[in-house]
């Protein structure tokens, strides 16, 4: 009995020593990512490929919760010395991840492995967003930004022009009395991430959100969103929601229901919502740039969504294996997979032109229309690029509480808003005293 | 009852209530420790920088008026949770008790509530109160037309809405063990004081209602350690805290500022509040339940 079991020790070793010799060659890297539902797929698929056609490399995706879940994981992993190689994190998180002292800045790494690497195939909006002195810290993966969806059937019943979808705050108030004087719906407006939507509405505009060229040029210290444009926009809101015409929906993408069947007529939100508002309607979606307030100068709408984030302190040949990953990211074809299955930019010039080329545009124009406005948009403003706070979560939950606070009437939005600018300075001063 | 040894070596006793001991230790006693001493410091999200500040995380949570607008708002609801909720629990549960036909099924439909996860039952209420598709908002609309019904915007009626839900959630508990506890009450009382000529509500009162006072003291602790600590995944569903704060319970904010706001310190401070607020709760629950509880002996 004895000898059997001791030779079948001996070839399990051998076998054990085989696969470890195997994987010695074969580089392991570890990707967290927040994409989960239809998304996940194309994750999934990418990685495949990727793994795929790079016989070395073993890269293995796990979807690790939502944003603030992964960034949290992240967190944690990091202090406890288990990071993976690469996170993806919301771009509300981009100030404390640039503050983190965990990553290195993408445009070091081709240095770091003496490679060079043209960063002019980016769509410069978006680089623009993830960049500090013009250098890209982290690689802009699912950006999406805000947008105008309105329902045109509705349009019609009520009398409006579809190809005419409204251009200004203006015409959406006199739209949405129309659309609700005529019965057609009880409200006409609803918007998502209200939050967000405020924040685009100081980009859109070239208006400062807050101090510090809107924290691009060191770090923010105090919030500019009380002054009078910030006033001026909240007024509007807060009269259009007496009116009937905007209906408070909530957070993030709860208004979506109310739109998809036809209960208002028109939605500002995510352009990643694209894709489930054009599956989940039976009607015919159109889409067009933000409204402008008039009088006001322009600006750009703001880059959201997330980007990918290299952690410091890995081997040469893990970062070799990640930026191997970042590279095939950049491949037109997968750029272009990522866009199609997603609704999220495409990032790559390259893609753009893909994309055009194979009448992609042409099929649904919706498509197209977000992408019209960041690029028809200046981007030489800190102003048009976006706000960067360190505790922008937090503010951005102050904003939708201002917001609901005066659409509601509980407070005048000059008070609100004081109320909500009072409390982001102070997070923004206990921020600053930590880093 | 006379002492009696227990068999085997002396040190065996010890050894056999290790383990739950160092159970206790580790995932409760330890954390615990970590929290209070936690509490003392700010910390940047990724521990880069750790400043000692003593009591000023305490000093910021009671000087500012949105916490305290939390203290409030969790006392609202969870009186609203235990006492609509027991008052609810205990009418359902005596008429779940009757010998009718077919109680099986009824005492089933009233139960299966405990069955749903939090995220379940706060979908099924946020639907239920959507703004624009909602069956209540259409119906409110219906009543009183020209009249939105928008919990989105409307703080008391959020706070009313997520209370109402989390008590529905409870329901299905608190019933099982007041009926459980209904069943137990002997029926030579209850025959006794039919025949000295007690009408329904005087049983109830001196007879049904004072036998189930352990149960009732038992889900009085157990529905108050449940609005504290166990709302968290109704509310990230439902409301997220909004509109303004107004459904901000304590338990949330303090999963906010430690697992969005990665304020560790802050967060430390809050979960030392909530341990004082609820040790000392209990204590005078416990107190005065245990002195009027009438317990079978």
């Amino acid at each position: 009995m004895q000898r059997p079991s001791r030779a079948f020790a001996l070839a399990l070793v051998s076998l054990g020593l085989g696969f470890s010799l195997a994987l010695a060659q074969k580089v392991e890297i570890t990707w967290w990512h927040a994409m989960s539902g239809s998304r996940l797929k194309v994750v999934e698929a990418i990685v495949d490929e990727f793994n795929a056609t790079h016989p070395n490399i073993q890269l293995n995706a796990l979807y690790t919760g939502k944003y603030a879940e992964t960034l949290t994981k992240y967190v944690a992993a990091f202090r406890t010395g288990n990071a993976p190689n690469l996170v993806q994190v919301y771009e509300v998180g981009t100030q404390t991840m640039l503050d983190s002292g965990a990553i290195i800045p993408v445009y070091e790494i081709p240095g770091m492995l003496g490679e060079t690497w043209d960063w002019a195939q980016y769509v410069i909006p978006i680089t623009n967003y993830y960049s500090t002195n013009g250098k890209l810290w982290s690689m802009p993966f699912n950006s999406s930004t805000a947008m105008l969806y309105y329902n045109k059937d509705l349009f019609k019943k009520a009398g409006l022009d579809p190809e005419k979808p409204p251009t200004t705050w203006k015409e959406v108030e006199e739209y949405g009395k129309k659309l609700v004087e005529s019965g057609v719906v009880d409200h006409a407006l609803s918007f998502g991430w209200p939050g967000w939507i405020f924040e685009q509405m100081f980009a859109y505009h070239n208006q400062l959100f807050a101090d510090h060229e809107n924290g691009r040029n060191g770090r923010a210290e105090k919030v500019l969103f009380n002054g009078p444009f910030g006033q001026m926009v909240l007024e509007t809101w807060a009269r259009l929601a007496k009116e009937k015409v905007f209906l408070y929906g909530g957070p993030e993408y709860s208004a979506n229901t109310a739109f998809v069947s036809g209960q208002i007529a028109m939605l500002i939100q995510s352009t990643s919502s694209l894709a489930g508002i054009e599956k989940g309607a039976s009607f015919e979606v159109g889409t067009t740039f933000l409204p402008r307030f008039e009088g006001y100068p322009r600006g750009n709408s703001v880059i959201g969504g997330g980007s990918l984030w290299v952690t410091k302190g890995q081997s040469k040949e893990e970062l070799a294996a990640v930026w191997a990953f970042l590279k095939f990211l950049a491949k037109k074809e997968i750029a272009v997979k990522w866009h199609k299955g997603t609704g999220y930019f495409p990032t790559i010039n390259a893609a753009v032109q893909e994309l055009l080329n194979e009448g992609w545009f042409s099929k649904d124009q919706n498509y197209l229309t977000a992408f019209l406005q960041i690029l028809s948009g200046r981007r030489d403003t800190p102003a048009a690029t976006g706000v960067r706070l360190g505790p922008f979560v937090q503010i951005r939950e102050i904003e939708r509480a201002a917001i609901e606070k005066a659409v509601s009437g509980v407070l005048s939005p000059k008070a609100a808003l004081d109320e909500a600018a009072q409390k982001a300075n102070q997070l923004l001063k206990q921020y600053n005293e930590l880093h | 009852m006379q002492d009696e040894r227990f068999p085997g070596h002396p040190l065996l006793p010890y050894l056999l209530i290790l383990p739950s001991v160092a159970v206790i230790v580790v995932f409760l006693i330890v954390p615990f420790a970590q929290s209070v001493w936690g509490s003392f410091f700010v910390t940047s999200p990724f521990g880069t920088k750790t400043i000692y500040v003593g009591l000023r995380n305490y000093l910021e949570l009671f000087q500012s008026s949105d916490y305290l607008k939390s203290v409030i708002v969790t006392v609202y609801f969870s009186a609203f949770v235990v006492v609509i909720g027991l008052g609810a629990s205990l009418a359902i549960a005596l008429l779940l008790n009757q010998k009718i036909q077919g109680v099986g099924f009824y005492q089933i439909a009233l139960i299966w509530t405990y069955a749903l996860s939090p995220a379940v039952a706060g979908t099924i209420w946020a639907l239920l109160f959507a703004p624009a598709t909602g069956l209540v908002p259409y119906l409110v609309g219906r009543i009183i037309p020209g009249y939105t019904l928008n919990w989105m915007t409307n703080g008391s009626l959020a706070l009313l809405v997520v209370s109402a839900a989390a008590t529905w959630k409870m329901l299905g508990y608190n019933i099982v063990f007041f009926l459980a506890g209904l069943q137990n009450i002997p029926e030579e009382l209850l025959d006794a004081a039919r025949v000295d000529g007690a009408g329904p509500w005087l049983t109830f009162r001196h007879i049904t209602f004072p036998l189930l006072s352990p149960t009732t003291t038992f889900l009085l602790f157990m529905n108050m350690l449940y609005a504290f600590f166990q709302v968290f995944g109704l509310i990230d569903i439902m409301t997220q805290g909004g509109p303004g704060d107004a459904t901000n319970l304590l338990v949330y904010n303090l999963y906010r500022d430690a697992f969005i706001h990665l304020q560790s310190g802050r967060a430390d401070a809050q979960s030392v509040i909530i341990f004082v607020i609820i040790a000392v709760a209990a204590t005078f629950q416990l107190r005065a339940a245990t002195k009027k509880a009438a317990y079978a002996r």
